[in-house]
């Protein structure tokens, strides 16, 4: 069974006579621990599709089934508890908490969990770890480059032990050698890990770590 | 447990990263905190100078009469009056908090002076005794006749009114007793103002032993009580109630109920109105600031949302930091109302001569725990509900909006 099956999915911007189509008609089925990436210029539809499949947006028309659930019935609440708990997102600008440290960062999103404090610390530093930046658990992110907040949004994403991850442009805000950097780590946490990873980006070097790419143009899946 | 620290720790850290609005956020709250503490403290003197004041000046902190007596009018009210007061009154010495008592009659004359006729209502009292208590009877001319049998003092209106002065001779004459009238030729030592100008037009204070006389009653109409303090009155009123079932013990805002608690209702009013005043003020500068802050990080909210933070979570992290807020605002406006207090205001502020006062006073600024507990709550309340619709819309945005927020 596929991680997320996604049916004849379509979303409008706006209303009142004036609806923007962002996505028509869109099929797709994405596998446990697939490293999927989702191409295509701006305003093709991919934040649009990311926001779906992350529980952020529900769909105008179709279905989109996460674990064989048809997301789209769930009240609010339970989709809090499904993010809260199964996906987790990195964001192109980051959107790390300025007044946090990395630690805390990372640590914040564990505190919704009743875990003994040992567990939440040891997971919290496994992951900066896992990211490669333990050493810099104490700084605030404005005291850090952005690779290294990347790295801690990651490090965010991944504490959770969430099935998904969704990326949005995760390298648009970084130089091409730490968005390499960062992409190839994705990619390692992927492999290691066994966690689902769906990013778009419409860079070929960063598409071309992907098992699998899908394209998207005017809100429809061109290939 | 950690969460709660945590998100104390997001909050004090906010209250200190956009360090102009936040200055600017507890400046507000600091100087309404302040002016609100200062006001109570000024309230507070002012009441209590004037409770002082009707206590020490006229009424003691209350009276008591014969039970029923004030109830009704009475064809012949002496009939109605306290017995053998000198035995009542060593019995009631033995009460709890009892400083001292004063037997009083009321006498409504005719005073004469030469050409001048002029009607009075004055009271019988222990000269004497009552010098030491009734310090607040101001005398503007001579003072006291203590235990000088033959003295009278007037209220400077009604001195004015007889055209008399210190040492001249007044004929008091009674309607009542038998036969009647009955007069009394007495010398004024005393001319005083209490502050009421209609109290000080008709009033005046004769010997007790002159007005039973004129009276022709060896009784009295009520003995005033002076008690170590005002709080000490319910305890006493208890057990004058328990021990002497025929006496009624009367407080002294309820003797005086059309000037003392009109009073205080009125400027209970006037001073609600400005603290309402006040409150909004710190309001609009609360919201002002937090909505501003929670704009600002409206995609911090859309991004703690979409990794599964409830709204109420995100809520309550932004109410923490409007208390929080709150909190050091107010603990600065209190140091700084102490400090004014304690320094520039220590000998309070003066003021000019209330409608119908003729004397000017100095207000004390007392300030009260209490009221910087009820001024750090109002300003916590004030800043929670102040922070609540900025929140609660930032909250329910939808989050992929809330992340697109610039």
């Amino acid at each position: 069974m596929s991680l997320y099956e996604v049916r004849a999915v379509s979303y409008h911007y706006g209303g009142n006579g004036q609806a923007v189509s962002a996505l028509a008609d869109v099929d797709l089925d994405v596998d446990a621990g697939e490293f999927l990436a989702i191409a295509g210029p701006s305003g093709s539809g991919k934040t649009t599709l990311l926001n779906l499949l992350g529980l952020l947006h529900t769909p105008d028309a179709g279905t989109i089934r996460l674990d064989g659930r048809d997301a789209s019935t769930l009240g609010e609440r339970e989709r809090t508890r499904l993010r809260r708990e199964r996906i987790a997102f990195i964001f192109q600008s980051l959107n790390l908490i300025p007044v946090l440290t990395a630690y805390e960062n990372v640590e914040y999103v564990l505190l919704a969990r009743s875990l003994p404090r040992a567990e939440r610390c040891r997971r919290t530093l496994d992951a900066l770890a896992a990211v490669g930046i333990a050493d810099q658990a104490d700084r605030r992110p404005q005291r850090m480059s952005g690779g290294q907040q990347q790295r801690v949004a990651i490090a965010r994403a991944l504490v959770r032990d969430v099935s998904v991850v969704l990326a949005d442009e995760p390298t648009a805000a970084l130089d091409q050698p730490t968005g390499c950097a960062v992409i190839h780590l994705l990619k390692r946490l992927n492999r290691d890990r066994g966690i689902t990873f769906i990013f778009s980006s419409h860079d070929p070097r960063i598409l071309a770590a992907a098992d699998r790419v899908v394209h998207l143009a005017d809100g429809r899946i061109a290939s | 447990m950690r969460r709660a620290v945590l998100l104390l720790t997001m909050s004090l850290r906010n209250v200190f990263r956009n360090r102009r609005r936040s200055l600017f956020a507890l400046a507000t709250i600091a100087m309404g905190a302040l002016g609100l503490f200062v006001f109570m403290g000024f309230n507070r003197g002012l009441m209590n100078q004037y409770r002082a004041n009707t206590i020490r000046a006229r009424w003691g902190h209350g009276h008591l009469y014969v039970q029923g007596y004030r109830d009704r009018a009475h064809a012949r009210p002496s009939e109605h009056w306290i017995e053998r007061p000198s035995a009542v009154m060593a019995q009631l010495r033995g009460l709890p908090d009892v400083l001292d008592l004063f037997p009083r009659l009321t006498v409504s004359a005719i005073l004469v002076a030469g050409e001048h006729t002029v009607g009075g209502n004055g009271e019988g009292i222990d000269g004497a005794a009552e010098a030491g208590f009734f310090t607040q009877l101001n005398y503007r001319d001579g003072g006291d006749f203590r235990d000088r049998g033959d003295g009278i003092v007037l209220g400077e209106g009604l001195a004015r009114g007889l055209g008399v002065r210190l040492d001249d001779e007044i004929r008091l004459v009674v309607q009542g007793g038998e036969p009647s009238p009955h007069s009394a030729a007495l010398r004024v030592t005393g001319i005083f103002h209490t502050g009421s100008q209609e109290f000080d037009s008709r009033a005046f204070r004769i010997p007790l032993g002159v007005a039973q006389s004129l009276l022709a009653t060896d009784r009295v109409e009520s003995i005033a009580v002076a008690l170590t303090g005002v709080e000490a009155w319910p305890a006493f009123a208890k057990a004058v109630q328990a021990s002497f079932p025929g006496l009624e013990a009367v407080p002294f805002d309820e003797l005086d109920r059309i000037y003392y608690r009109h009073a205080v209702d009125w400027l209970d009013a006037q001073f609600a109105f400005i603290r309402g005043i006040i409150l909004l003020v710190v309001f609009l500068g609360i919201f002002n600031v937090i909505s501003m802050a929670v704009l600002e990080r409206t995609r911090e909210i859309g991004t703690l949302r979409a990794n599964g933070d409830s709204r109420v979570a995100i809520a309550f992290g932004h109410v923490l930091e409007a208390v929080v807020l709150a909190v050091l605002g107010a603990a600065i406006g209190l140091t700084a109302g102490w400090a004014l207090s304690a320094g520039p205001l220590r000998d309070g502020i003066a003021m000019p001569p209330a409608p119908g006062i003729t004397r000017s006073f100095r207000i004390q600024i007392e300030l009260a725990i209490a009221d910087g507990a009820q001024v750090l709550g109002l300003a916590v309340l004030t800043a929670v509900v102040g922070c609540l619709l900025p929140v609660w819309r930032a909250v329910r945005m939808p989050i992929a909006e809330a992340l697109r927020h610039v």
